[in-house]
């Protein structure tokens, strides 16, 4: 067992976990954020994605014993005050969304460009998504949101 | 005219899924819930002599073992042939079979304990090839259905030898397509609880066709129906494929949930559902066919095997709509198929998104335009010459009249809307000039048969319930898959009953609620259940009306007009129009019931086993897709640039939804086609998870135009057929004959590898070395990370002071935590990722310092390694993906010694050395002796790699670096080829470095070539002089390796154009 504290969604958390935990598994099983997703383990699907330090990290390939003081932001904290991000809006207009199982990781590496970037080309777009897989939309209405959202 | 019928409306269950607040199937928690997992064969075939749980049901944690003997109900279930064991008795028939499952309190202690359950066996000789099952002599996979053949479907039109004797040319053609992984992104999920209530079970769960999951637990529990309801969860995509395998999981966990008497979840990782779960079926396809010089269709003889694996699912349906529709959508006067699907020992395959239909339109499709070319006619002629017209008669003798042939207008379509002339035209004139990447442009079309057909009974369930405030619930019998069905379902009620759409909410229904609707499959969902929803709002309207016609002073329902929420008289503005509200209050005052169920029956359809003549749909819809591609021609990679898809879609009811069925299926076709490639060789899965399983990326689906035609129909919903299946179904093909035009050269398999395109044949891989050494006991049955103790030294000093063979070091963990998946045995981890000594970029004049714990991504973005190490940068850049390199760390690629890392071979060329750490002292390694071969390095176990340090080039450098990976992102490289050349004042080659990466054992310097280079002047001439010796070292290093063949040549053309790449640069 190990004792971590981080920050999660702006929230401080002391945790005593098992050194096999992944940092989904602390999200999912300790802290009750499951809109993190598992697709593959081993980051490649990025339906886990989650931006941790302020980069995009595949939260199924990074142990619990690594997250000592780490800042970590989740799906849940997107949506602020039942107010959807205009991010969030535009994929619900631009039907980016089908099974819904890659789009929380599919925000979350769109939020971490557009934090950064909030005027990506479509190249640097594809470049941030490049590790987030969907098997119903064909990426397009995906991609369009994303250039929605950065259209001044 | 529609109110909302037609237009774009955002999904009823967006907000949920946007905000990470549905709830799928693994997100489900129940009181008191034990965790499974499943011990499956290590054999893909043998008898099993011994099955031990004695350690297993001992270890902590563990409360139950369930296998063949506890199963109460039916031991061998099928949707159609019951030959499938889902927990096997004392044979194993794939990889895949389960032998017993195991609960226990944690998720880790289960899958321990499937670990621990010791089998023994007598491998029996599988048989892995369709063609071999076949044979009359071969062993019979299961001897108690006495033949290997599951299924033949025979189908005579005409007669075929006439046909033939009439016919100017007659050629035969044989066909091949892989099997074909769904990889919805969402593994499976299931989690069954005790229902005292009915004394049977509820079950949650990633499932497809809730009625067919109910009726497999209850058979197999030994219930009536109405002892088990299913209540599906948000489901994380399906595409036919979670229909068996969940049910078949849906059945353990129950068993697991009965012995216990505690709610069971069992979930798979992704490796354990490509295991289990079934695929598309494999086609060998054999097309005869004769035909007139002017491109008529005379005779056509089909032979399909189809690869059923162990057992038989879906393969009598999956078959049965092939040979309905194996000529395509061409009147053909003679016809003979027969198709056969049998029994192997490989992955059993059963429905996935097209069933039955993507195999026959690759073959069919690209046979169309070899016959064109031979006829000297355009591809679009031989189409309109043989295409189906209203009126034409189908192989199976059904006369198309009852709803609008529209081949000919997608066809006409989709050549005007990708202005095919005009492109075929420049693409022709391109590869004119262009050597390396050829273009191409081709067309593929269908017909597909609506819903079931003759398959089965078609019929489906909804219930419409409005509340005493005018709001509105419906339910359905057909489920959610991510299609966007909720949604076209409350689109339709709402239009009927004239509210908003948002009045209207739609409720997940349990098995318990609502009658059998049937299988959400076939495309049917919109077409059948659309009906249904229309017919019960068309019950509640009716009752309404006649509470309140008085008032409305009509008798006849069609006098009145519903919309808005206002019931008003048609063409009569006198009589004030009634809210619906009140119609509403008014009906329950009247006290009327406002809630009715909704039912569809299919129109009636024909199948004559024996002849495979008859009716087989009630109405078909017609689809045409065009492709435009780029392939490079030295590697063999395929770039689908456009993707052009007509579909008629009889009617549009959520243009959002439609457009987006389009973008996915062509996306999901465009894998088929180039990409997806599930690899099994001797019954054992080589593409086990989703790094070899390669799907399409946002960087490889480029543009995607959908064009829906509407030609209503008379039995659809407003009109409307179907879409979901027609979209996926036709880019093969098209990719297919583009191709033809860009290389000139007819494929017949698909997926189009790199292997495949460039030699016309498959390379295959021999097993690993590694993998035979691991003995099976050895392998976890579920790949997890377990038995880790990870220890965070505060700094360098006390990470090397501790630093022995006794720790593992992990970084980033990108490469470390895969590992640890596969391995059992503890692992002691030290975790240097944050020691800030090896975290820092330092510049002096000569060389730059780069710690080893540096993330790839600040690699990429420094300035200074822009500008001094630009190739260095290019090759970072193509390492994972975003998130990969945010997290993987510069010193991990090296110390890995993947034969694919990116950052070594521009490192090398650069003359970097690695720093290396221990407590008592350090050295520095010139980087190209540093790494001895594939995955070993000369550090000891005391050491860590501290940094790496690459002088500072003092002369200009040109660089250029090419990677080779089967798709644009997220590539394991598989070959890459980097140059540096300075050049002196007489431009002569002064300073000459190459380097490879995947190539030889390790990557190197090919030091034998820059001496060829050095002091000349660079030019085709000399670069055509390297092609031989170069051909040499390579020969002499790998010839004698499966892969040379391929990677050779393919080197020695990316080298040559590196260098000319280099030669552009100089000039420039």
């Amino acid at each position: 067992m190990i004792k971590i504290n981080l920050k999660v969604n702006n929230k401080d958390c002391q945790l005593d976990v098992d050194d096999s935990l992944r940092l989904i598994d602390v999200l999912r099983e300790h802290l009750g954020l499951t809109g993190t997703k598992e697709g593959c383990g081993v980051g490649e699907c990025g339906a886990c994605t989650v931006i941790m330090n302020g980069e995009t990290v595949c939260s199924c390939i990074v142990l619990a014993g690594q997250l000592q003081n780490a800042n970590i932001e989740t799906i849940e904290n997107i949506e602020k005050n039942y107010t959807l991000s205009r991010l969030q809006e535009l994929f619900l207009k631009n039907g980016a969304i089908q099974c819904g199982f890659c789009t929380p990781g599919m925000l979350m590496s769109a939020k971490a460009l557009l934090d950064k970037n909030p005027n990506p080309t479509e190249e640097e777009i594809k470049e941030a998504l490049e590790g987030n897989l969907c098997r119903c939309t064909g990426y397009i209405p995906i991609l369009n949101a994303i250039k929605e959202a950065c259209d001044k | 005219m529609h109110n909302i019928i037609g237009k774009k409306v955002t999904r009823v269950d967006a907000y949920e899924k946007v905000t990470g607040k549905a709830i799928y199937g693994d997100d489900l928690k129940l009181a008191g819930m034990l965790h499974s997992a499943c011990r499956f064969t290590d054999i893909p075939a043998g008898k099993i002599t011994k099955i031990d749980i004695s350690k297993a049901e001992k270890m902590e944690g563990v409360e139950a073992i369930a296998m063949y003997k506890d199963i109460p109900g039916k031991k061998r279930l099928g949707p159609i042939r019951q030959d499938h064991y889902i927990l096997v008795d004392d044979e194993v028939f794939y990889i895949g079979d389960v032998i017993a499952v195991v609960a226990a309190k944690s998720k880790e202690q289960a899958c321990a304990a499937a670990d621990a359950i010791e089998v023994e066996y007598e491998p029996i000789e599988g048989i892995f090839d369709p063609a071999e099952a076949i044979k009359p002599d071969a062993r019979h996979i299961h001897p108690d259905f006495k033949s290997n053949i599951v299924v033949h479907y025979p189908l005579v039109k005409g007669d075929i030898n006439k046909g033939f004797s009439q016919s100017d040319h007659v050629i035969q053609r044989e066909y091949r397509t892989g099997f074909h992984e769904h990889a919805y992104i969402e593994p499976e999920t299931v989690t069954a609880a005790l229902d005292p209530t009915t004394k049977g079970f509820k079950i949650y769960g990633s499932i497809q066709n809730p009625f067919t999951t109910r009726k497999i637990v209850a058979l197999f529990m030994g219930l009536n129906l109405n002892q088990v309801n299913v209540l599906g969860s948000t489901l994380g995509g399906s595409f036919g494929g979670k229909d068996d395998i969940i049910n078949y999981m849906a059945c353990r966990a129950a068993l697991l949930c009965k012995m216990t008497g505690k709610p069971v979840k069992l979930t798979y990782t992704r490796e354990e559902s490509m295991r289990e779960s079934y695929k598309r079926h494999p086609y060998i396809l054999n097309y005869k066919v004769g035909f007139n010089n002017n491109g008529l269709l005379k005779s056509m003889k089909i032979d399909i095997i189809a690869d059923s694996g162990a057992y038989s699912s879906q393969s009598f349906f999956v078959t049965w709509r092939s040979v309905v529709q194996a000529t395509g959508p061409y009147e053909i006067e003679n016809v003979q198929t027969d198709i056969r699907s049998v029994y192997t020992n490989n992955s059993y395959t059963a429905a996935f998104r097209g069933f039955g239909s993507p195999q026959i339109i690759f073959a069919q499709e690209s046979l169309m335009d070899e016959i064109a070319a031979i006829c000297k006619i355009s591809p679009l002629d031989i189409r309109k010459i043989n295409g189906f017209k209203q009126g034409s008669v189908t192989a199976s003798g059904q006369k198309l009249s009852e709803h609008k042939v529209s081949l000919d207008e997608v066809i006409e379509k989709a050549t005007e809307k990708s202005t095919y002339h005009k492109k075929a035209e420049e693409y022709k004139n391109l590869n004119l000039n262009s050597t390396r990447y050829k273009y191409g442009i081709g067309l593929a079309c269908s017909y597909r048969g609506c819903s079931l057909g003759a398959e089965g009974t078609d019929t489906t369930s909804a219930i419409v319930s409005v509340q005493a405030d005018g709001s509105a619930y419906v339910l359905a019998g057909l489920n959610e898959n991510g299609q966007g069905l909720r949604t076209t379902f409350c689109m339709v009620a709402s239009e009927v009953l004239g509210i908003p759409l948002e009045k209207v909410a739609f409720l997940e229904p349990q098995t318990g609620t609502i009658p059998d609707g049937g299988p959400t499959v076939a495309s049917r969902g919109t077409l059948t259940g659309g009906n249904a929803v229309i017919d019960a709002a068309q019950n509640i309207k009716k009752t309404i009306f006649n509470v309140i016609k008085d008032e409305l002073k009509v008798s006849d329902i069609n006098d009145t007009v519903w919309e808005n929420g206002f019931i008003s008289v048609k063409n009569n503005k006198s009589i004030a129009p009634i809210s619906f509200e009140k119609a509403v209050e008014n009906s329950f005052k009247a006290g009327v019931n406002l809630s009715a169920y909704g039912w569809f029956k299919a129109p009636e359809v024909s199948w004559h086993e024996e002849t495979g003549q008859g009716n087989a749909y009630f109405t078909y819809v017609y689809g045409c897709q065009i492709a435009e591609i780029k392939t490079d021609t030295y590697t063999g990679k395929i770039e689908v640039l456009k993707v052009t898809a007509v579909h008629d879609v009889g009617k549009v009811i959520n243009r959002l939804g439609i457009e987006g069925q389009v973008y996915g299926g062509v996306a999901q076709g465009i894998g088929y086609a180039i990409l997806e490639n599930f690899s099994i060789q001797n019954g054992i899965i080589k593409s086990p998870n989703l790094d070899e399983y390669l799907l399409p990326t946002i960087k490889d689906i480029h543009e995607i135009d959908a064009i829906l035609v509407e030609n209503e129909d008379k039995y659809g919903p407003f009109g409307a057929k179907v879409i979901g299946e027609p979209t996926l179904e036709l880019a093969s093909a098209a990719i297919n004959n583009a191709m033809k035009m860009a290389t000139g050269k007819y494929f017949y398999q698909i997926p189009l590898t790199l292997e495949r395109v460039c030699l016309g044949n498959d390379l295959v891989k021999p097993s690993r070395q590694s993998e035979a050494g691991l003995s099976t006991k050895k392998r976890k049955q579920a790949p997890r990370v377990s038995g880790v103790k990870i220890i965070t030294p505060s700094n360098l000093k006390e990470a090397l002071e501790l630093k022995s063979d006794k720790y593992k070091i992990i970084s980033g963990g990108t490469d470390v935590v895969i590992d640890l998946r596969k391995k059992n045995e503890p692992e002691n981890l030290l975790n240097i990722f944050n020691l800030p000594e090896l975290k820092s970029i330092t510049v002096s004049n000569n060389e730059i310092s780069i710690g080893s714990a540096v993330s790839v991504t600040d690699i990429i973005t420094n300035k200074t390694i822009q500008k001094h190490f630009p190739m260095l940068v290019d090759a970072c850049s193509l390492i994972g993906s975003k998130q990969i390199r945010n997290r993987a760390t510069f010193g991990g690629n090296i110390v890995n010694a993947a034969p694919c890392a990116d950052s070594a071979p521009p490192l090398i060329a650069y003359g970097a050395t690695v720093l290396v750490q221990s407590k008592n002292g350090k050295r520095e390694i010139p980087l190209a002796d540093f790494i001895v071969t594939n995955y070993k390095t000369q550090i000891k176990p005391d050491e860590i790699v501290t940094a790496i340090i690459v002088p500072i080039p003092q002369k200009k450098f040109y660089h250029s670096y090419y990677q080779l990976g089967r798709r644009n992102a997220v590539n394991i490289t598989r070959m890459s080829v980097g140059v540096i050349i300075s050049f002196d004042n007489k431009n002569l080659i002064d300073d000459c470095r190459i380097v490879s990466g995947s190539l030889f054992e390790r990557p190197q310097r090919i030091s034998e070539i820059e001496k060829i280079l050095s002091g000349k002047l660079l030019t085709e001439t000399l670069i055509s002089e390297t092609e031989d010796p170069l051909h040499e070292i390579i020969d002499k290093a790998i010839g004698k390796r499966w892969s040379s063949v391929y990677k050779t040549p393919v080197f020695i053309d990316l080298f040559k154009d590196v260098l000319r790449d280099i030669i552009k640069k100089n000039n420039g």
